[in-house]
This record gives C-alpha cells, structure tokens and sequence, in this order.
C-alpha cells in the first residue's frame, strides 16, 4: 500500500469522526478537521517531491468492479499534473479550513460543516488521484454531492435549499453526458485505465474521438460552470463563504480543467472537440465578464468572476496550451481563494452585509482585510508582476501563437472587463465615504488572527507565484514541471501580447477609478437599470428566465398532464371528495364500483390487444 | 351429430356467462353461473372426460354454488350498489376492445394447426386421472394443497373481528 | 388388476428451502392459538427463525443443480439466488414488522404465516421448471399478499387496496393461463425444457407467440409494467407499508425470476421477438414511471411509481440478452430490494399523530429530530438515484454497460436521461428532511431493536454492494449460468 492513499485517508477519517462524534466534538471540531488537512497536505508534499524527482507511478488498493473481461480497480495515477493538484487542493484547503475556524465559530451546526468540508477534500483528492475514468466519474459525483450538502449548509433558508438543489440539478444535466462518454469509451476501447485509454485514444475515428470528447466536456461543462450550464454557480453563493472559495473558487469548479487537461490525448485525436472547448471557453469568459460588470452584491461578482476566469483556462486548454490553463488554475486558486476568503472577512465584519453599496470606506475599519483583498484584486485583474498577470499573460500568447484571433481579441477585452469589475469592487468596498448606517460602520472590526493569517498567506502565494513558477517567460518553470505530461508548447512569448494587457489593465483601472473613486459614488443609483442593456446584464442575460419558460415548465406541465392522464388516483380522489356526503362503507363500494378498477382492467386489456397485435405484425 | 351437440352447448355456456355479466342482480348472476358451469361440465363429457364432468357438477355446480348463493344471500345489503358513475361511457371501450383481442387470437388461431396430441390421448377416467396426480403432477397437486390452505388463512384473517 | 402405480419420484432435498419456511409457517399458525393469547410479539421471532433456516439450507444447497418431481422443480444455482434474495427481503420485512405491528398492537399468527406462505410460493417461482408450477407458486404468492394487502381491516384505504389489487390480479392471473394453454396447445407440453424443444421443431410459431403475449400480460402485471401497473400506486398506498415493501421487492423479485427462465429457457426461439417488445415496455416503464413520479406528494405513491421506473430499467437487461443482460437483472434485484425494502421499512418506522406518515411534506425537518433515521433515508434515496459509491449506482452501471454492449445505445440513451430526471424527485424528499422545518407536529419515531436491526443490515448490503460489487456481480453472473446451456 502506498502512501500515497494517506492524503485521502486523513480527510476521510475526519469527516467520518465529526459525523458521528458531531455531539460530542461540538465547537471543537476543528481539532480534528485542520490537523487532517495539515497531515494530508504534508503527504501531498511528500509525494509531488517523490514524482518529481522521480517518475509517475500508478498503485492499486485493490479490484473493484469486476466482471467478464471488464475489470477496474481502485487505483491511483501520480505523475506532476496530480501532485499540481494534489498541493492546490491540501493546502488552500488547509488554509480555508483554518479561515473557517474563525469565520463558523458559534454556528449551531459546527461539527457538520467540518464533516462535510472534510468529505469535500477527501472527495477532490480521490477525484485528482483517480487512475481510471470509472473511479473519477465515482468521486465527481461525490465533489458534486458535497457541494450540494455545502450551499444547503444553511438549510433554513428557503433560497440556500434551493441553490443546492440548483447546483445538484444543472450539474446532473452535464454528468448525463460524461456517463454516456464513459460508457461509449469503455464500448470502444474496452477499458477505462489512463494509460490504456490514452494509448488507444490514437485507435479512434476522429468522429468517435469528437463524440465522446464533447460528452466528456459536456460534464465539465456542468461542473466547471460554463455555457449553457452555469447557471448554478452565482446561487451557490448562498452556502458559507469559505465554501465559496474552497469548492466554487478554487478546486470543484476546476475539476473540468483537470479532466480536459487529463484526457488531451483523446480531445486531440479529435481536433474539433479542442475548438469547441475553446470556444465555449472563451462565450464563457466574456459573457460572465458582462455579468460581473453590473452585480451589487459583493459574491456575486466573484462568483461570475470565477466563471469567467475558468473560461479562460478553457480557452486555454482548446487552444493546446495545457500548461497554461493549468498554470491559471493554480494562480487563480490561490487569488480568488483570498478574494473570497477576504470578502467573507468583509461580511463577518459587517455582520452579514453582503452589498456593495451599503459598504464604503472599509479600507481603515480592516486595514489586513483591504491590504490582502487590493493584492488579490490586483492579482485578478492581472498586474504586473503577480501571479495572475503571469498566468493570463500565457494564455493570451497561447491564443495568439496558435492564430487563434478570434479568441485572442475577446479574451482581451474580457481582460478589460476583469480590471474593471475588479477595481470597481475594491473602491466600492474600500475607499470612499461610509454607506452604511452608523450603528454598523461602528460595530465593524477587522477579523480575528485565524481569519486575517490565512488571507496573509495566501496574500504572498498571489504575490510569489508567478515570480516562481511563471519566470522565465519563455519555457517557464511551470512548463518545465508539467514538461512529463505534455508535451511541451512550442512558441514564443510575444512582447506585444504583454504590452497590450497592461494596456487594457491601465483603461480598466482608470475607468473604474473615474466612476467609482473619482466621482461621487450614489448607491441608490447602482443597480438601477437605465438602459435595456443594463438590465440585461443586471439579469445575467434573462438566462435563468429562459431555462424555466423553455425547460422547467414543460416538464412540470407533462408530468401533471401525465399524471392526470395515468394516475387515475387524482382523478379518483376529486370524485371521493364530492361524494364524501355517503358513509364511508358507501364511499368505498363506489369507488369500486363505479369504475376505477374496471377502468385500470380497461387498461390492461388495451395493453393486450396492442401487444398481441405487436408480435402479429412482426 | 357430434358438431351439432358441441354447437349446442357452447351456445348455452356463453349465453349463461353473458348472462352472468350482465345481470345486475346477484342471484340471478349466481344461477347463471350454475347453467355455465354445467355446460361446460357437459362439454368435459363430450370429451370422453366422465370423472372431471362429475367432479365438476359435484363440487363446483353443487357444493361450491351453493356457498355462493349462500353467502350473496347473507352480505349483499340491497341495491347499494346503483350509484352513479361519471365515467360509465368509457366502458363502452371494453367492448371493441375485447373484440379485437378475439379478432387478433381467431386470425391466429384459424391459421394454426395444433400439433398431434402426444402421449395417451385424453385420459378420462378416474383411474387415469389418480394415477396422473399421484405420479406426473404429484407436485402441483400438493402444491395446490398448500394454496388451498394459505386461502384459508386468508379468509380466517379478513372474516375474524370485522367491527 | 391394473399394475401396481409406479411410486413417484419424491426428493423432498430439492424442496428443503421451501419445505423449512412451510414448516415455520405451520407452527406459527400452531403456535397462534396456544398462550400467550393476548401478546403475540414472539410469532415474528419464530417466523424470523424459519426464514433463518431457510437461508442456512440455501447457503447448504449452493452450487447444486438437482431436479425433481419429473423436471418440475429446480434447484440450480438461479433458483438459490432468487431465494436468497427472496430471503434475505422477507427476513428484513419480518423484523420491520414486528417493529411497525407491535406498536398498534395489531401483530396476529395469521399475518405472519401469510408472509411465510407468500415466499414459500415465491421461491418455488424461481424452481418452477414447468409452468404449471408457475402458475400456482404465483397464485400462492398473490393470494397470500392480497389478504396482506388488506391486512389493516379498520382503515377504509387497506381493504381497497386489497381488493382491487386481487380483482385486476385475478384478471392478470387469467391471462397468464391462456398463454400457458395456448403454449400448451401448440407445442404439447407445459414443462420448460420440452417447450423450447418443440418450439424449435414444430411449425407452430404464430400460436407460441400469442401464447408468450398472454403470458407477458400477465407477467408485466406482477411485476408492474407500464401499462399493465396501475394498480401499483393504489396498492402501494393502501396497503400496510411493510406488506408494501414485500410487494414491491419480492413478488417483483419472483415474478422477474419466473419470467427470465420462462423468456431464455423455453422460449428462446422466440428471442427476437419478445426482446424487440421488451425494448418498447421498457422504454415506456421507465419513462412513465419516472415523469408521473415527479407530480406525487404522497411518499408511497412516489416510491410506486420509482419502483416501476426501475422495472423499466431491468427490462433493459433482459433485451439486452445474452448471458450480461439477465446477470444484470440479477444483480440489480439485489440492489433494488436492499434499497426498496429499506426506504420503505425506514417510512414504516415513521409515524406522525398516530398515523403513518405518508406525505413528503411529513418528513420536513426529519434531519433535525432523527438525524440517523433521515441518514439513513437519505442513502437509500441516493441508491435509488444511483450516487456512487451505493448499490444503485453499481447496478446501473452494470446494467447500462449490458445494452450498450448489446448494442443497444439508444434505450441505454432514454434510461440515462430518465435517471437524470429522477434525481428531482429523490432529491426533494433529501431536501424536505434535510432543509426544512416541520410545519406541524413533529414525526415521532421510536425504532424497537428488530426495527434498528433490519435497518442496519439495509444500509450494510447497499453500501457494501456499493463498494465492493465484483463477489456479488460473480455471484449473479454464477446464477444465470444454468439457463443458458
């Protein structure tokens, strides 16, 4: 056994603790839960140093699912992309885990809430040490299911309930396809192992190829939120905050990056599944962009910020820079971690004020909290010389050198946008003149050591990263790490490519500057809609709207109608009410009586004469 | 002679259970039943199957029967069960319905020829048939035993402490 | 004198699994009416000790493949799956009735003797190796389960149930016996092995085939295929909930086993044609069954119409065919029945006011009070939608992988998409228990030792099926075996 099976192991044991020692653990959960992540992180440690000194290996636990010639085991696949993983999901979770300690305390459902974060990375660590598409497919379900147990953390409210249902709904929608891609793969090639598969991809028709990469991504695009299934993600803001930034920030949402990155054999036997990962990727990220622009309240325009910035590490993998959608995952966990993580400050700070336009003037109340936020800001919109500029840097020469200029153009004018919703968040939460009322702007603290430490963390990880994975610009360290996986990227780096994004940060900056630092800030005019394209983006594109005209109430429609017509028992239950006036021995010889079971015999005799008269016309 | 008997019967035996149908009272339908069943126990002798004609008449047209009517006799409560039934012309579907289904077997039927009897053909009599139950079909008849005695069971429930 | 009649062929050892529940069920009725006259709790114990006994000569028996009584019984290895599923089912439902009867005080000798009975005749349907011997292990077993059905005589909803579900079983019955004398009439016998041998060489096809329509009549009533499943919800509703849960999953489990050895032994010739049926009843079960689901309210109504989307989904595995597709069946009636025998016994443990509580609504806040209890639930709903790593997801994968590989991807395409749809409904129950508050007086539950037992061995057999399925899909694709010589 390796050890590799610990990093899971102590999150499992964890989550399992504080499910059935919850009444006992109580406000002490915490001993339990950040020691497990701390262990598992150590472990990850010691494992992405023993592959990359070394070479990927693979280890079983043991057989699983075994039948005929089909055989699949729980088996696990390191090589430098999982231990990526593997480092990105232990440690921001440990940090996140200990940001928790300060941002739960005194919730009546403590315990639970490490339980279930427990079980998240467990999950996610099986999902990124997955060896074959079976075993991932178990824990993508499985990263799905806790995020659904999180959002509804907070089950009393009616609008978080219905945001878990949400997510566990539209993500169902993407992992029909991925099901169905698993399935065709394993009734094309026999088998669903990494390396055999990857082996055989080269054995596909193109046509095949395409098929089952588009299922596949199909699932990611459900569990990455893209178009058309991203729906889910702004709603899931309702779940706690260190939630929004482990799982729909920095790691689940990631998930489909991984696995595109992870099946690049079998999405470039197709070629044109690469494309539609590309562009989709690239809608994604200026449509979420346009969102952003407008929202007022403060997670939800990270929320749409993450799903625009995962389109560009889709945009990146289509276009084949693996390495570079790869390297954004990593800085963008770590500055939209902090982001979250210091907005959650924010609303503890505030106790639950989660609108930008009641905020202002923040910056002296919670000096570490608007200190850590401005780097992480800055790391998203993509200054110079943090992680964020780096990464995005990568994939906009990726798209250029590839002479994707389509792509190109747009993802810089989703840069634009970025500088913008990012700058104009930190004026309207920082600077300023105080918008909310006295009574809170006097009771507004800055967080307590656990919840500022990990936001100073992950404050120096946005800062060092891209010095240290993203030099030199040609042939990055980063690139020369993930050299084993794929293989690596020809093309050089353009001088104009970065020339023209510190153009569009500088314009982003200052636009916002002038609206929203510059000019007197009127929050009663925020969020009021003044023209019709204002108020599109103000309702997310009516996206929603038309998924419930178009999708949900057909479907509620035919099933009543269904109902109705099959289910004679609602029928049967209108006509006992109006004959309620007999007793009740009465009551019940008519419904015998009067036809129900001869209707429901009526039934099985039409079945008869159409199944007689099936087998007479064959 | 043999067609024109067979006729005959099988008129009597489908006009009694159209009879049995369609009567709204119970007796009248219990009667009925009585003729069926003994038309279709002179069908059996026609066969060249005495016992089971016997066993017919005796146990069911006999002693079964008269339990039934019995039984009409004591727990029918009057003409309770008139009421009226909104969807009564949806009924009217069985008819065609049942029709086709007969269509679909006659079409069937008349174009098939039965394979030939196999083994000894049509055992009738008594010696026969205990022999059969007690060596061929010894399982099913035990089997039957056991039916009969879980139905009792079952009655024993739903009749006992009715309040 | 005639000769003297040759002494039948008796090997009582084919029968011992059947013979011990008979045995428990006489000496239950026994036993009913010697003292204690007024506490009749031990009676369960005794029932649960001879199904006990029949589980150990099932395990005694495995790996035989015997016949007796002139081919009419069978003993191979299907039959011993079937019965331990059948078992195992009937165990569970023993100890969750002693729970759910003991606290109305309503337990009685013929209530569980009645049980027995119902699964001796279930067994026997998977040893029938004649139909003659189907159709009376059937009727053994309906007959028995519509007196169940009506077993809760004060309440106006169990009679009816009751007696519709033995009127429109009698009017299935009697389809069911004209297929078998039409098969019959055109091949001559009605024993299994000689069916499919006269088949193959006699020129009597088109009257084999309306006799396998009657038959499929009859047969997709028990097991409550669209549209011979309307009485599914009206019955499942009615009916005492754990009586409900033996309907759902044993007479749905014997009547699937009979119908397998009927379709693959004698009437194998027949294969393209009742597979092609299949295809369509299929698609149909499982879509019907899980788009009325969505509309329901009443929780038993729900799991009805569930269980016949997931009738829809096994029927898959018989038109896949071969020895993959029944295997599948096979293994996901296992699944199927720790699941449904589970979720139904988990509501049988709930009562609300007194009543039994039935509306979905009812379970609001369960999470709260029972935290256990709605865990416990929640898993067997998430099994039922098929989450990994549980027994559902599993089977379906098994089952899926069969007719894709058959090469039958578009009805894998229609029961992938059904699927998706019936986490909805799933879902909402997880979601009342886990996110919202009660709205009146809270669900009461008191779960005795036999209740928190059967519960345990639930949760056990769906996450150990779940985790480590390979031993168990052997087993099925072990049990399939003798059909397909």
């Amino acid at each position: 056994m390796s050890t590799v099976w610990l990093i899971p192991a102590f999150p499992l044991a964890g989550a399992l603790t504080n499910i059935f020692f919850g009444r006992s653990t109580g406000h002490r959960a915490h001993w339990i839960a950040v020691p497990a992540l701390g262990a598992s992180f150590l472990f990850a440690c010691a494992v992405a140093a023993r592959v990359w000194s070394g070479a990927p290996f693979t280890t079983t636990l043991g057989a699983w699912i075994v039948a005929g010639d089909f055989e699949t085991g729980i088996t696990a696949y390191v090589d430098n992309l999982s231990a990526v993983m593997l480092l990105v999901v232990t440690g921001v979770g440990f940090l996140i885990h200990l940001y928790s300690v300060g941002y739960m305390h005194g919730d009546p459902g403590y315990a639970r809430f490490f339980a279930y974060l427990n079980l998240f990375v467990f999950s996610m660590t099986m999902l990124v040490l997955a060896g074959n598409f079976l075993l991932l497919y178990v824990f993508w379900e499985a990263v799905g299911l806790c995020s659904y147990l999180l959002i509804g953390f907070w089950y009393t409210r009616d609008s978080a309930a219905n945001a878990g249902k949400k997510a566990f709904i539209v993500n169902r929608v993407g992992d029909f396809g991925f099901g169905l891609g698993v399935m065709w793969l394993w009734t094309e090639l026999g088998t669903l192992d990494y390396a055999a598969v990857f082996k055989g991809a080269a054995t596909l028709s193109p046509a095949t190829a395409t098929g089952i990469a588009l299922l596949l991504f199909m699932g990611a695009c459900g569990k990455s939120a893209q178009l058309p299934l991203h729906t889910w993600l702004p709603d899931a803001m309702e779940g706690p905050t260190p939630v929004s930034a482990l799982i729909h920030a920095a790691t689940m949402v990631t998930a489909g990056v991984y696995m595109v990155a992870r099946s690049h054999a079998l999405f470039e036997r197709s070629g044109s599944a690469l494309e539609v990962v590309a562009w989709v990727g690239t809608a994604t990220a200026v449509f979420a962009a346009t969102i952003g622009l407008v929202q007022t309240d403060i997670k939800r325009v990270l929320a749409y910020s993450t799903i625009s910035q995962l389109g560009y590490m889709f945009a990146a993998v289509g276009v084949g820079a693996y390495v570079a959608g790869i390297f954004h995952l990593v800085t963008h966990a770590f500055f939209k971690a902090l982001l979250f993580l210091g907005a959650g400050s924010v609303i503890h700070g505030l106790h639950g004020e989660q609108d930008l336009r009641k905020m202002g003037g923040l910056a002296s109340k919670m000096p570490i909290t608007a200190t850590t936020m401005w780097i992480g800001g800055l790391g998203l919109a993509g200054a110079p010389l943090l992680a964020g500029f780096f990464s995005k840097d990568e994939i906009l020469g990726a798209a250029l050198g590839t002479e994707h200029l389509g792509i190109f153009t747009l993802l810089l004018a989703g840069a634009f946008m970025t500088a913008f919703y990012t700058f104009r968040l930190l004026f309207l939460a920082f600077s300023g003149a105080p918008r909310m009322p006295r009574d809170v702007l006097q009771q507004a603290h800055e967080s307590p050591w656990v919840m500022t430490g990990p936001l100073l963390m992950l404050s120096v990880l946005t800062v060092v990263a891209g010095f240290a994975l993203g030099l030199p610009l040609d042939g990055s360290r980063f690139a020369h790490l993930l050299a084993s996986v794929f293989h690596p990227h020809e093309g050089e780096h353009a001088s104009v490519v970065v020339l023209l994004s510190l153009v569009v940060f500088g314009a982003g900056g200052l636009l916002a500057f002038y609206m929203y630092r510059q000019s007197a800030v009127k929050p009663e005019a925020i969020g009021q809609p003044r023209t019709w394209v204002h108020a599109l983006l103000l309702n997310a594109w009516y996206v929603d709207w038309i998924y419930d005209r178009l999708i949900v109430q057909p479907i509620y429609v035919l099933s009543v109608a269904l109902a109705q017509v099959f289910d004679v028992g609602v029928i049967d239950g209108i006509v006992n009410g109006l004959g309620r006036a007999v007793s009740a021995w009465g009551a019940g010889l008519r419904r015998l009586q009067t036809g129900y079971v001869v209707n429901y015999a009526l039934t099985m005799l039409a079945g008869a004469v159409v199944v007689v008269a099936f087998f007479l016309a064959r | 002679m043999e067609l024109a008997a067979f006729t005959l019967i099988a008129l009597i035996a489908l006009g009694s259970a159209l009879g049995l149908i369609l009567k709204r009272n119970a007796i009248h339908g219990a009667l009925f039943l009585v003729v069926n069943l003994g038309s279709v126990a002179a069908l059996y002798l026609t066969l060249g199957a005495e016992f089971l004609a016997a066993a017919q008449v005796i146990v069911y047209a006999g002693a079964i029967m008269v339990l039934f009517v019995f039984a009409i006799m004591v727990l029918i409560p009057g003409k309770e069960e008139t009421g009226p039934d909104p969807r009564r012309p949806l009924r009217w579907v069985a008819l065609p319905a049942g029709a086709l289904l007969l269509a679909q077997v006659l079409v069937i039927l008349v174009g098939t020829r039965g394979p030939t009897p196999v083994g000894s053909p049509a055992p009738g009599g008594v010696e026969a048939i205990g022999r059969l139950l007690f060596t061929d079909y010894l399982f099913p008849f035990e089997l039957t035993s056991v039916l009969l005695l879980a139905a009792m069971v079952g009655v024993l429930l739903l009749a006992r402490r009715r309040t | 004198m005639s000769p003297v009649v040759p002494p039948p062929a008796v090997a009582l050892g084919v029968l011992l699994p059947v013979l011990v529940v008979l045995a428990a069920a006489a000496v239950v009725l026994v036993l009913d009416v010697l003292p204690p006259r007024d506490s009749k709790a031990h009676l369960g114990g005794v029932a649960l000790a001879g199904i006990i006994g029949a589980l150990l000569a099932i395990v005694m028996r495995w790996g035989t493949d015997a016949r007796a009584f002139r081919d009419m019984v069978l003993l191979d290895t299907y039959a011993l799956y079937f019965d331990l599923v059948i078992c195992y089912a009937a165990a569970l439902i023993v100890m969750f009735s002693m729970d759910y009867l003991g606290r109305t005080g309503s337990e009685s000798g013929e209530y569980y003797s009645l049980l027995l009975f119902s699964t001796a005749g279930m067994m026997l349907m998977a040893s029938a190796g004649d139909l003659i011997v189907v159709f009376l292990a059937l009727e053994l077993m309906s007959l028995s389960l519509y007196v169940l059905a009506g077993f809760f005589k004060q309440r106006l909803t169990s009679g009816e149930a009751s007696m519709k579900y033995f009127l429109l079983g009698a009017f299935a019955s009697s389809f069911l016996l004209y297929g078998i004398a039409l098969i019959y009439g055109a091949t001559g016998s009605t024993n299994l092995d000689r069916i499919a041998a006269a088949a193959a060489t006699r020129n009597a096809e088109p009257m084999v085939l309306i006799g396998l329509a009657m038959m499929l009549v009859g047969f997709g009533f028990k097991i409550s295929s669209v549209p011979f499943h309307m009485w599914a919800p009206d019955v499942y509703e009615g009916a005492p909930t754990s009586v409900t849960a033996f309907i759902a999953t044993g007479s749905k489990a014997a009547a699937f086993a009979a119908m397998i050895r009927v379709l693959v032994v004698a009437l194998r010739g027949a294969q393209p044609d009742w597979s092609a049926l299949l295809w369509a009843l299929a698609a149909l079960t499982m879509t019907v069954g899980n788009v009325v689901a969505l509309a329901q309210s009443n929780l038993k109504r729900l799991l009805a119409y569930s269980s016949i989307a997931h009738v829809g989904y096994m029927l898959m595995g018989l038109v896949a065919g071969g020895g993959p597709g029944p295997g599948a069946v096979l293994f996901y009636l296992l699944a199927y029945t720790f699941t449904t025998v589970g979720a139904f016994g988990a509501i049988a443990l709930c009562a609300r006011a007194g009543e039994e509580a039935v509306e979905v609504s009812d379970y609001a806040g369960l999470a709260r009070r029972h935290p256990v209890l709605a865990a416990t639930l929640a898993l067997f709903f998430l099994s039922l939608i098929g989450i990994p790593p549980l027994a559902g997801f599993v089977a379906k994968f098994y089952l899926f992988g069969a007719a894709v590989r058959a090469g039958y991807i578009w009805l894998t395409v229609i029961a992938v998409l059904n699927s998706a749809v019936a986490a909805y409904y799933y879902l909402r129950v997880i979601v009342y228990m886990y996110m919202r508050e009660p709205d009146g007086e809270p669900v009461a539950v008191a779960p005795s030792l036999a209740g928190g037992l059967a519960l345990t061995l639930a949760v056990a057999g769906i996450v150990i099926l779940g985790l480590m399925p390979a031993p168990f899909a052997d087993l099925a694709q072990v049990a399939v075996a003798p059909l397909l010589r």
